[in-house]
C-alpha cells in the first residue's frame, strides 16, 4: 500500500467510506427502528409524524415482559397492565422469558450434534474416494427438498411415537434433520478446498481416516466449523412452523411461538411487541458478536491458500 | 483452485490406500450416524408425504380414503389457483435470490478489504440472519404499516411521498415488499458464504493480473468470479431452496393477500393442507414443488461444480 500513489488511496478512503455507510443503514436501520420504538409508550409511537428516538428513555415494555410472571392476567385484568403498553398486557407476557431459555437449550443442543454429525459425513464425501460418494451427497440434499408443510403430519407422528412431542428433544431432532443436509454441503466445499497433499502426507505418517480428520482437517476449518455452529444455531433460533406443530404447552414453546402469540392478541400494544423482538434478537446477536472473529478475522491467519 | 466439489479425491489418492476395503469401511461408519438420524426423522416423512400424495385424503370425509395413483397430481396440473401460484413463487424466488446474492457479493467485496472498522461492520453483518423471522417479519410489517410506518414517514418527510400509503396492501408491491424483508435476512448468510471462499483466493493471481495491466473490473471478473464459484454455488442453492419453500414471512406479513397478490405455492400448500383439509392434493402439490427445487439445485450444483 505505501508505495501507491496518494489520489488513489484517498479515492478508496471515499469508496469504501460511501459504502460502509451504505451498509450500516442497511444492515442496522431497520433493527435501530425496532429497538427505538421498544422504548417508547404506545402515546409515543403512535405519533404522526413519527419519534425516529424515543423523547425518553421509557423501559416500561422491558418491564412489563420481565416482570410478567408476577402478575395474574385474566381477561378483567388484563386492562391493569402497564401504562407503558398502552395498559395492556397480552395473556402470554409470562411465557416470553421461559420460551427464551428453551430456544437457548434447544439452540445450543442442535449447534452442538449438528456439528459433530456432519463433520464425519463431510469428511467421508469430500475426502475418501468410495463408492455411491456422489449418491450419497444428493440424497442428503435431496431431504431438504420436500416443503416444511407437507412434512408438518408425518413428523408430528414420528415425534409421538418416539414419545417427544412437547419436549424439547422433538424440535431437537427435527432441526437437525434441517440443519444437517446444509451444514455437511458447506463443510464438503472447505474440506475440498484443503490442499490434498496435507491429506497425502498424513497418511504417509501413519494417520488413518480418523487421524486425518483430526490432525489435518479439523484444525484447518475453524471457521467453517464456526460457521456452521452459528448457522445450526440461527436456524433452530428462527424455526417456526414445526416448533407451532409439535410444541403445545409452555414447557417446550420456543420464542417464535410465543411472540407470534402476542400478535395474534389485538389488543396488544406495538411497542409489547416490538420490546419482545428486542428481547429475542439480543442473545443471538450476542453469540454472534462473540464468534464473529473467529468467523471472518479468524480465516485471514487460518486460510488455506489453495 | 482447489475449492471445487467436483473434483474427485481419488486421483493420485487412490495410491495411498492402506487396503482394500479400508476406505469404504471408513467411510461407512462415518456416514452412518448422519444416514441413521436422516432415517428417523428425513426419510420417513418424506415418503410418508409422498403416500399421501397418491391417496385421496379429505379429513372432512376421515374413514374413506382411497389410492387414486397419480390423480391428485393430474388434478392440481388443471387448478388455476395452481399456476397462478407458480406464476408468483417464480416471480418471488427470482426477485429474492438475484437481489440476496448481488448484495452479498457486493457485502463480501467491501468486507474483504482490510479497512479501519471493516471488524464493527462484519459483527453487525450478523444482526439480520439473527433476528427470528417472526420477528423479521413483525419489524417489517412495523415498518410498512399504512399509519405509524417508517416507511411513510421516512419517504413523506424526504418530499418523495405525497400521503401516506398503505404498502403491503398495494397488490403491485405486495411480493416485492415481502422479497425485500427475505432479503434483509437471508444476505448475511450468503455473503458470509462468500467471504469464506473468497479468503481462499491466492493473493498472487491478484497480483499476476495486476502486472498483466488489468484494471478493478477485469481482476473482479477474471480472478474473483471463477474463484467465487464454490461459494457461489452453495449460495445459489441454499437461496433457491429457502425462497422457493419460504412460508413464514407469507403467513405473518399478508397471509396470501390482498387478494391473491401472495399467494405463492406454499401458501396455496398451507390453503389446500390445513384450511380445506384436502391432505392428498396438498401432498401432491408439495412433490411438484419439491421436484422444482431439487432440479433447480441440481442444475445449479451441475451448472458451477463443473463435474459433479
Amino acid at each position: 500500500m505505501a508505495g501507491r500513489p496518494v489520489a488513489p488511496r484517498i479515492g478508496r478512503a471515499l469508496l469504501l467510506a460511501f459504502f460502509s455507510a451504505l451498509f450500516v443503514l442497511y444492515v442496522a436501520g431497520p433493527v435501530a427502528w425496532l429497538v427505538s420504538s421498544s422504548l417508547q409508550t404506545e402515546a409515543q409511537i403512535t405519533a404522526v409524524p413519527p419519534n425516529w428516538l424515543p423523547p425518553e428513555l421509557n423501559f416500561g415494555n422491558f418491564d412489563a415482559i420481565l416482570n410478567a410472571a408476577e402478575r395474574q392476567v385474566t381477561y378483567e385484568t388484563r386492562r391493569q397492565g402497564d401504562p407503558a403498553t398502552g395498559g395492556f398486557l397480552p395473556s402470554g407476557a409470562a411465557n416470553l422469558i421461559p420460551s427464551l431459555w428453551n430456544s437457548l437449550t434447544v439452540g445450543v443442543w442442535v449447534a452442538v450434534l449438528n456439528l459433530l454429525l456432519s463433520i464425519t459425513a463431510a469428511y467421508a464425501i469430500a475426502v475418501i474416494d468410495f463408492r455411491g460418494r456422489r449418491v450419497t451427497l444428493y440424497t442428503v440434499l435431496a431431504t431438504r427438498v420436500v416443503p416444511d408443510i407437507a412434512l408438518i403430519v408425518p413428523l408430528f407422528l414420528v415425534v409421538r411415537n418416539l414419545g417427544l412431542i412437547n419436549t424439547l428433544g422433538a424440535l431437537v431432532v427435527t432441526y437437525l434433520a434441517i440443519t444437517v443436509p446444509f451444514t455437511i454441503f458447506i463443510l464438503i466445499s472447505y474440506f475440498e478446498g484443503i490442499p490434498r497433499d496435507l491429506y497425502r502426507a498424513a497418511r504417509i505418517d501413519g494417520c488413518g481416516h480418523w487421524g486425518a480428520l483430526r490432525h489435518v482437517y479439523l484444525p484447518l476449518s475453524l471457521p467453517a466449523l464456526v460457521a456452521s455452529l452459528t448457522f445450526a444455531f440461527l436456524t433452530s433460533w428462527n424455526e417456526f412452523v414445526f416448533a407451532l406443530v409439535l410444541t403445545q404447552n409452555v414447557a417446550a414453546q420456543t420464542l417464535p411461538i410465543v411472540i407470534s402469540g402476542f400478535v395474534m392478541d389485538f389488543t396488544t400494544s406495538f411497542s409489547f411487541v416490538n420490546a419482545a423482538g428486542v428481547i429475542a434478537i439480543i442473545p443471538p446477536v450476542l453469540m454472534a458478536v462473540l464468534f464473529q472473529r473467529y468467523i471472518v478475522s479468524g480465516l485471514t491467519a487460518g486460510a488455506v491458500k489453495g | 483452485m482447489s475449492t471445487t466439489l467436483d473434483r474427485r479425491p481419488g486421483g493420485s489418492g487412490r495410491r495411498w490406500r492402506l487396503g482394500l476395503g479400508y476406505d469404504e469401511r471408513s467411510a461407512a461408519i462415518l456416514v452412518f450416524p448422519v444416514v441413521a438420524v436422516l432415517l428417523v426423522v428425513a426419510a420417513y416423512p418424506i415418503l410418508y408425504s409422498f403416500w399421501v400424495s397418491l391417496h385421496d385424503i379429505v379429513l372432512t370425509r376421515p374413514l374413506r380414503r382411497p389410492f387414486v395413483g397419480f390423480d391428485n397430481y393430474l388434478r392440481i396440473f388443471d387448478d388455476e389457483r395452481f399456476w397462478l401460484a407458480v406464476g408468483r413463487t417464480t416471480f418471488y424466488t427470482v426477485v429474492t435470490v438475484a437481489v440476496t446474492t448481488i448484495l452479498a457479493v457486493l457485502v463480501a467485496l467491501l468486507l474483504n478489504e482490510a479497512f479501519p472498522g471493516q471488524r464493527i461492520l462484519a459483527a453487525l453483518l450478523l444482526v439480520p440472519w439473527a433476528t427470528p423471522s417472526v420477528v423479521n417479519g413483525l419489524m417489517w410489517k412495523w415498518i410498512y404499516d399504512p399509519t405509524y410506518g417508517l416507511l411513510n414517514a421516512l419517504l413523506v418527510q424526504l418530499g418523495l411521498l405525497e400521503r401516506y400509503r398503505a404498502w403491503l396492501g398495494d397488490p403491485d408491491l405486495t411480493l416485492l415488499l415481502i422479497a425485500n424483508a427475505a432479503i434483509w435476512k437471508q444476505m448475511p448468510l450468503a455473503a458470509l458464504l462468500l467471504i469464506v471462499t473468497m479468503k481462499a483466493i491466492p493473493d498472487d493471481l491478484y497480483r499476476a493480473a495486476k502486472v498483466d495491466g488489468a484494471n478493478v473490473f477485469q481482476r473482479f471478473v477474471h480472478v474473483t468470479l471463477p474463484a467465487l464459484r464454490p461459494g457461489l454455488m452453495l449460495v445459489l442453492v441454499y437461496e433457491t431452496m429457502i425462497s422457493i419453500r419460504h412460508f413464514d414471512l407469507f403467513l405473518i406479513m399478508t397471509q396470501g393477500g390482498p387478494g391473491d397478490a401472495s399467494f405463492t405455492l406454499s401458501w396455496l400448500i398451507y390453503v389446500e393442507t390445513f384450511r380445506s383439509l384436502r391432505f392428498g392434493t396438498g401432498a401432491a402439490m408439495s412433490y411438484v414443488l419439491a421436484m422444482a427445487t431439487f432440479l433447480l439445485s441440481w442444475a445449479v450444483i451441475r451448472w458451477l461444480g463443473k463435474r459433479l
